[in-house]
């Protein structure tokens, strides 16, 4: 089984904590990073590479959706999904609109499973 | 507890102290959308954090909150003090559900009122918000661009109206209040239009216009004044470095201490030995002497490393009096703008943790007593706005912390009156002292000259508490007053403390501490243990002999010695072990220790004093002394 890593952004660490569990969960042989806001999300993607990425909406400075867009353009092949507990219809278009799902908070383990399943398919077919 | 919850409650409490702070701030300047943004995203992740936790309660009164703060940031709502006051509440709530969860360790029960509680007070603002909109189209279409020279011209009218006599007396205090308070509402100045609402309610119950009129007049008074009133005011804000910081539990930085401190001792025994071997000429004694010197370079370095690592910004105790500035100045009705300095400076962890409660007493006294009613002071030819001032700055290694107001400073001749009447001092005394020395009494124990016990201060504990509480950390504090000018406190503190854990005994009725990293162990023996040897006695644990030593005799206390059972504290020094008598063991605590001094310092025995809580001075025994 391949074992992929997972970029996990967000400023609280009680809500990453709470991503890795569920990932644990799912996954198990997979690698978890994590990062407290976009300056250290790039930063990281820059040395150590991830496969996939999760972005909370609500950071201080540069919002989730401004960086999961730049995260769509400069890595298309990277699945990212955003995850915010605001549910309106507004952020969830904004979101598709850059090529990102929404994952809608507090996340549950099928929520994140069905966007791992998608996103490991995609990784598949581009041959990662 | 999990370690979710345990993680909820630390990034929870950040999160309300950034919220609050930020709140305050947005409080001076509504127009701030950066700090608008951070309030709202604190409650956004509260309500996340509420979610993982799985406390939906919580999350209602935090979407509650959101959603006010969505409304403002969209333009729909101002930022009014109903508001940020509503806000805060909402916070305090927070606070104690995180301190049910960390007592408990569980989510807190019965939570459903306290949220309906919040989202009321949320839904009222919101409604009455609606109506103070209609209001104010509609005075603005009666008065035709109500700008505030013409509110102010309103309010005059108003109190023009009240002072009329005739007929319908009862009518025009009605619709001259509620007028005034409108126009004040449209200039978003809350506070004095509740302010004019309670005047008219006591109006509308003494029957006079009196209090509407008052009311009214200050409200003038404070609109036409530069600066806002009840505002916050903070020094312009500074953009602080950003420091890489790491989160460490305190107990590890405390034991740190602790072994920082046993090195010390260590190395001043290193320090003797080499002493030792230069007397001795021994031949390693030069080589010896030259390590002691490196060990005593690399220990003060550590020491102050690690002195370091406990230091925190006085900021921490002076943030906390912006909010209660705040509210102290409601619930007195005196304006009063609070300005700090020097919040950077920097003390032991220790001493910034104590500080609070002191400061707090000051603050309460000084807005409570010191600080005048605002029609007092403008007829004293004072500002109606009263400033409290809370300045920190280092001073070699003291660290000067002032708490100043503008008020109506201290009464020395009052003082003298109450010391007399309460025969505090002799009269005699009395007449010899100076206004300082006299000032000074207000540091007695019980001394407190307020008339009525208000609801924010005067429960009679006094300066008298402050001064022991500032001393227990060897530190000092003054005052300084002028009379209708206003009082100043000033608090010495050292920059840096280093505390020993002792172990407190009694012995022949009087308390004594023993240091605790002497004591190897605590025993209880029955008298048949006790067994004579040469001139004194000795009893055997677990296959040790080891001297008792009756305490009572070593102090020259004992009378007849009759053999009991015997409570032991067995100590070591240089290897030998001693068991001290002890007539009882009582607790262990963390204290300042202050070298013998004055006539304590030829006395063997004593490596020490500390002074406790009730401000006794407790005796700190030296076990190498005793044992020669």
């Amino acid at each position: 089984m391949k074992s992929y890593k997972i970029l996990v952004v967000d400023d609280s660490k009680l809500a990453r904590m709470a991503v890795a569990k569920l990932l644990e969960a799912l996954h198990p042989e997979w690698t978890c990073i994590e990062a407290a806001s976009a300056e250290e999300a790039l930063a990281l993607l820059t040395q150590k590479e991830a496969d996939l990425v999760v972005v909370d909406f609500n950071m201080p400075g540069r919002d989730g959706l401004d960086l999961a867009s730049e995260f769509r353009e400069r890595m298309p092949a990277m699945p990212v999904a955003l995850i915010s507990a605001n549910h309106q219809q507004e952020i969830v278009d904004r979101t598709h609109a850059v090529g990102a799902a929404f994952l809608p908070k507090p996340l549950t383990k099928q929520a994140l499973e069905e966007f791992l399943v998608g996103a490991v398919q995609r990784l598949k077919a581009a041959g990662a | 507890m999990n370690e979710f919850l345990e993680l909820f409650l630390v990034e929870g409490r950040e999160l309300v102290e950034q919220a609050t702070s930020d709140l305050l701030m947005l409080e001076a300047d509504p127009s701030d959308p950066g700090r608008l943004d951070s309030v709202f995203r604190a409650f956004h992740t509260l309500k996340g954090g509420a979610g993982i936790v799985n406390f939906p309660s919580m999350s209602r009164a935090m979407h509650a909150a959101e959603d006010i703060l969505s409304a403002v940031r969209a333009g729909d709502r101002r930022v009014t003090q109903a508001l940020i006051g509503n806000c805060l509440t909402c916070l305090d709530q927070v606070v104690m559900w995180l301190d049910t969860i960390q007592d408990s360790g569980d989510l807190p029960a019965g939570t459903e009122a306290d949220v309906d509680d919040i989202v009321a007070r949320f839904t009222a603002d919101s409604v009455f918000a609606h109506d103070t909109k209609v209001e104010a189209v509609a005075l603005a279409s009666a008065a035709s661009a109500l700008v505030p020279t013409s509110s102010i011209a309103v309010l005059k009218e108003q109190i023009s109206i009240l002072a009329a006599s005739g007929d319908g007396a009862e009518g025009r205090l009605a619709s001259a209040g509620r007028l005034a308070a409108n126009v004040l509402r449209h200039l978003a100045r809350d506070n004095e239009a509740e302010q004019v609402e309670r005047a008219l309610l006591q109006s509308q119950t003494s029957g006079g216009a009196t209090h509407l009129t008052a009311a009214i007049e200050r409200a003038i008074e404070q609109i036409t004044q530069p600066a806002p009133s009840n505002a916050v005011e903070v020094p312009a804000p500074q953009v602080a470095p950003t420091l890489r910081t790491l989160r460490v539990a305190t107990e590890r930085v405390n034991d740190l201490v602790n072994v920082t401190g046993e090195l010390i001792v260590a190395k001043n025994a290193v320090g003797h030995i080499a002493k030792l071997a230069s007397e001795t000429n021994n031949t390693l004694a030069a080589a010896i002497r030259d390590e002691h010197a490196r060990l005593d370079h690399l220990i003060e370095s550590l020491q102050s490393a690690v002195r370091a690592m406990r230091v925190l910004p006085l900021r921490v105790v002076f943030q906390r009096f912006s909010r209660l500035v705040r509210e102290m100045s409601e619930s007195l009705s005196k304006p009063v703008r609070l300005i700090t300095e020097g919040e950077e400076t920097e003390a032991d962890k220790a001493i910034v943790e104590m500080l609070f409660e002191p400061l707090l007493h000051v603050v309460r006294n000084a807005m409570d007593h010191g600080v005048e009613p605002p029609e007092q002071r403008v007829a004293a030819g004072k500002p109606g706005l009263a400033t409290l001032s809370l300045r920190a700055r280092r001073d070699g290694e003291h660290v000067v912390v002032e708490c100043e107001d503008d008020g109506s400073g201290i009464d020395v001749d009052k003082i003298r009156k109450v010391a007399a009447e309460r025969r505090l001092v002799s009269l005699d005394m009395l007449s010899a002292m100076s206004d300082r020395e006299v000032i000074n009494l207000i540091f007695l124990p019980g001394f407190s000259t307020a008339r009525d016990i208000t609801d924010v201060s005067g429960r009679g504990v006094g300066m008298g508490a402050v001064r022991t509480a500032v001393e227990r950390l060897r530190g000092r504090v003054l005052v300084e007053t002028r009379l209708g000018k206003g009082s100043m406190v000033r608090f010495i503190l050292p920059f840096s403390v280093m505390m020993t854990r002792i172990l407190m005994v009694e012995i022949g009725q009087q308390i004594f501490g023993i240091p605790l990293d002497a004591v190897v162990e605590t025993v209880c023996i029955r008298r048949e243990q006790i067994h004579p040897i040469g001139s004194g006695h000795a009893f055997v644990l677990r296959n040790l002999t080891i001297p008792l030593i009756e305490w009572v005799w070593t102090l020259g206390r004992g009378g007849e010695q009759a053999l009991a059972d015997a409570t032991v504290v067995v100590v070591a020094s240089g290897g030998q072990l001693v068991g001290l008598q002890v007539d009882r063991l009582a607790m262990t605590m963390d204290v300042m220790l202050r070298p013998p001094g004055g006539l304590l310092s030829g006395v063997p025995g004593i490596a020490g004093t500390a002074m406790l809580g009730d401000g006794s001075v407790l005796l700190v025994l030296n076990v190498q002394d005793v044992l020669q």
